[in-house]
């Protein structure tokens, strides 16, 4: 397939799936401060939160005062879930012949639904509508890509954006606990794990044991849970040998050689050594290298050197005019 | 007593193409039947059907863009749920005027790159090509395959308040328009699927396979299944569904120029498993923006390398290079005299009188009479640029006159025509709005027009300009079968 289109909807994915991320996110973080957080300044509250995903100085900028509205709207941060979708569905545009009418109708209604303003106004009106809403939108929209488009060569490109990206935010609602400052409250680490969707699989294997050490072990190694660090990467693994067509455990560019050495990390690293080394510093070391596995995939399959820049705005000039 | 939705219609006056000339509530007989099915409706009905089109519309990002305008720049093409239909007769005139047209353009755009017969013969003045923005020397002399310059003509006809039919441009560049006379013949056979089944309405979906056998047919691999391309400016531009929508009828691929690289005068495509060999480009980009390298070198939307392929014979356009001076506006004044030219027949459509400001006499005549025409500009399109002179101010007029005295060449004018009305759902009910009719005509192995074409709505009361950027809607066109 074109370079570009297997580029488009790698990121077409990865949006998507960031506004789930970002929707529960902010959903847990709003309950959380219903039952605990009532003495907290609103800012403190949020701080850990946005110092993860690297918000803090859109957030200051912005001039919004609430945090969350923050994540939803701000139009300056380029990771709001406004943007989110909005960069999800200018990548879907450019592949529309790609996807099915169904996967384009519900981005495009969601997007539609932020320009509409109605967004903002079932915001207001109840919250948790709104992040479920969200939150649906992008379920729906992961089970529609498994079922109405061929499992082929695009496919896999989606399927690669979306674990990369979820690799990624489960990572970063790690590191939230790692970043509070002080030994993390039961109510953080429950937030912690309903933000992944990870509660009850969690009691299911710890037997309600709540501690850092084993939302960490979790979240990290569990072999089966599809929002776990070691999950995504296998599949990452999996879905990049099944595009190039090279057997696991060889490989034969450099994002398979560095998912194969991430992947040998999570599966043969164990709690306890990297709780001694840190837990930050784990999760910050293999953030590291998951953002070097989207470079080098980016590098295989989608460039000449030419093409990394971005489309400035004297191209969108230009494009405008072509038309009788 | 009339049905409902007609209650209070006027023609006031034009020519009206359910009425005719006639009274309102006596329809021609080829709209007898939509007449009567209208008549039926509910005025809630009219509202929910309506509204059904325009969310379908915009749900599947069915969109125009719109420049300079700040809030949302994607629109939905208001679509118009009456539909215009065409007799058989009428129509097979319209088809004929067509092919005569396309194949004079043709001709003359293959002669005036080659020998230029047309100009030492003193039919045309030579300084009119020469001075044409959008004549290409590089050209010069140049061997186009299947000697077939325009591929795909979007020309545009009006009705005067007669009925006569005119041509009042050829877009002979990248004419768009074609998914929406697809998309909205989808719309009318869900949305009033009875009356469309009872009026045997001739098929226009044969329109990509059409599209696409036409680029084949340019390919300079013979010996294989060509590949064909549609290259886009991006989807940024205003037509960039339409780009997209009709890559996915004739299943191909969609490149933008990043896709695309030139190497040794042969043009590839980016895949993730190497360079494919790229035989037609059915190209939605101008002349100037192909190839930096060649024309405007700071266009980032071209292929630089990809007219040195191009004059190779390695890879082929469609429309070919140069054809912008065949849709100049002077140039197209001297349509009926090309067709006497070269193929010895009188014109079966006629074109709008048109006024050539450079010819000092009728420069002289447009300057006295801007209030009574409509200036164009000679190498604009999308209804950028010009004045209906009867409905300007004053210091619009003024800056004509400054405009056209400076630069007489880029000017053209036209008396104002009553285009023909066309009942229309509007704010109080159905009343009259000014139509077109933008037939494609694709040139591949033989000349092939599906039936009727894209019929463009002023939606503005009392409005004539018709773009979709100013303000336009469209209408499925049918055109029965006998």
């Amino acid at each position: 397939m074109l370079s570009r289109v297997a580029d488009n909807l790698y990121w077409m994915s990865r949006y998507v799936e960031r506004a789930e991320s970002l929707a529960r996110l902010v959903e847990v973080r709003r309950d959380t401060r219903l039952e605990t957080g009532f003495g907290i300044q609103s800012k403190k509250f949020w701080s850990s939160s946005l110092s993860a995903l690297y918000a803090e100085e859109f957030f200051q900028a912005d001039g919004r005062t609430e945090a969350d509205e923050f994540i939803l709207f701000a139009e300056n941060w380029p990771n709001s879930i406004r943007n989110c979708i909005y960069f999800a569905r200018e990548n879907a545009r450019m592949v529309r012949d790609q996807l099915s009418d169904e996967i384009w109708v519900e981005l495009n209604n969601t997007y539609l639904f932020f320009q509409s303003g109605d967004a903002k106004k079932t915001f207001k009106q109840s919250p948790s509508h709104f992040s479920q809403r969200i939150i649906r939108f992008s379920l729906v929209f992961q089970g529609l890509v498994d079922a109405t488009v061929h499992h082929d060569e695009g496919w896999r490109f989606i399927s690669l954006g979306k674990y990369l990206e979820r690799a990624d935010q489960t990572s970063r609602i790690l590191d939230t606990l790692s970043l509070i400052g002080s030994e993390p409250s039961r109510t953080d680490l429950i937030g912690a794990l309903r933000t992944c969707s990870a509660l009850s699989a969690y009691r299911k294997r710890f037997r309600g044991e709540l501690s850092l050490r084993n939302v960490a072990e979790f979240l990290l190694f569990s072999q089966d849970f599809p929002r776990s660090m070691r999950f995504a990467i296998r599949r990452i693994d999996s879905y990049l040998h099944e595009i190039s067509g090279v057997p696991s455990g060889n490989f034969s560019n450099e994002a398979e050689r560095l998912i194969g050495s991430t992947l040998a990390t999570v599966n043969f690293t164990d709690i306890a050594t990297l709780m001694d080394k840190g837990l930050h510093q784990s999760i910050d070391e293999l953030q590291t290298k998951l953002i070097e596995v989207g470079q080098r995939i980016f590098e295989t399959y989608v460039l000449l050197p030419f093409e990394i820049e971005s489309v400035s705005q004297k191209m969108a000039e230009q494009t405008q005019a072509q038309q009788q | 007593m009339r049905p409902f939705p007609f209650e209070n219609y006027l023609t006031e006056g034009f020519f009206d193409e359910m009425f005719g000339k006639g009274h309102p509530h006596k329809p021609l007989k080829h709209y007898q039947e939509v007449y009567n099915r209208l008549g039926r409706l509910e005025s809630g009905e009219i509202l929910e059907k309506r509204s059904q089109a325009d969310s379908s519309f915009l749900e599947h990002g069915v969109t125009f863009t719109v420049y300079g305008d700040e809030e949302g720049t994607e629109k939905i093409f208001p679509f118009d749920l009456i539909p215009r239909i065409i007799p058989h007769s009428e129509w097979t005139v319209i088809d004929q005027g067509l092919r005569q047209r396309m194949l004079a353009l043709n001709l003359f755009l293959h002669d005036i790159y080659q020998d230029a017969k047309i100009l030492s013969d003193g039919i045309i003045p030579t300084e009119v090509i020469q001075s044409s923005s959008n004549f290409r020397k590089e050209m010069v002399g140049f061997d186009i395959p299947k000697d077939i310059f325009i591929q795909v003509c979007g020309s545009d006809l009006i009705r005067d308040d007669s009925g006569t039919y005119f041509v009042l441009e050829d877009n002979a560049r990248c004419p768009s328009g074609a998914s929406y006379l697809l998309e909205n013949r989808e719309i009318m056979k869900k949305t009033f699927p009875q009356t469309f089944q009872g009026m045997s309405v001739r098929s226009v979906e044969e329109y990509p396979e059409l599209l696409l056998k036409t680029l084949e047919n340019l390919s300079p691999r013979q010996s294989q299944k060509p590949v064909c391309v549609v290259l886009t400016p991006g989807v940024y531009n205003s037509a960039y569904f339409e780009h997209t929508f009709l890559a996915r009828q004739m299943g191909i691929e969609i490149v933008e120029g990043r896709d695309l690289i030139a190497i040794d005068e042969f043009v590839y495509m980016r895949t993730t498993h190497g360079l494919v060999q790229v035989d037609v480009i059915y190209r939605r980009v101008d002349d100037d923006f192909l190839d930096p390298l060649f024309f405007n070198k700071d266009s980032m939307l071209g292929v630089p390398g990809l007219m040195n392929a191009y004059l190779r014979g390695n890879v082929a356009l469609a429309n070919g290079i140069g054809t912008g001076v065949a849709d100049d506006k002077v140039t197209y004044a001297y349509v009926p005299e090309m067709i006497k030219y070269y193929l010895d027949q009188e014109p079966i459509l006629s074109n709008v009188p048109t006024f050539l400001c450079w010819r000092e006499k009728d420069r002289k005549y447009v300057l006295e009479n801007l209030k009574s025409l409509v200036i164009k500009p000679a190498n604009e399109s999308g209804g950028y640029g010009m004045m209906v002179g009867s409905s300007s101010s004053e210091k619009e007029r003024q800056e004509f006159k400054d405009r056209i005295s400076s630069n007489p060449r880029d000017y053209i004018a036209q008396p104002i025509i009553s285009l023909s009305r066309h009942p229309t759902f509007c704010e109080d009910g159905i009343e009259g709005r000014h139509v077109d009719l933008r037939p494609f005509i694709l040139y591949g192995k033989d000349i092939e027009i599906v039936p009727g074409g894209l019929t463009r709505v002023a939606l503005k009361k009392n409005s004539l300009i018709v773009n979709s950027s100013q303000g336009g809607g469209s209408k499925d066109t049918w055109v029965l079968k006998n």
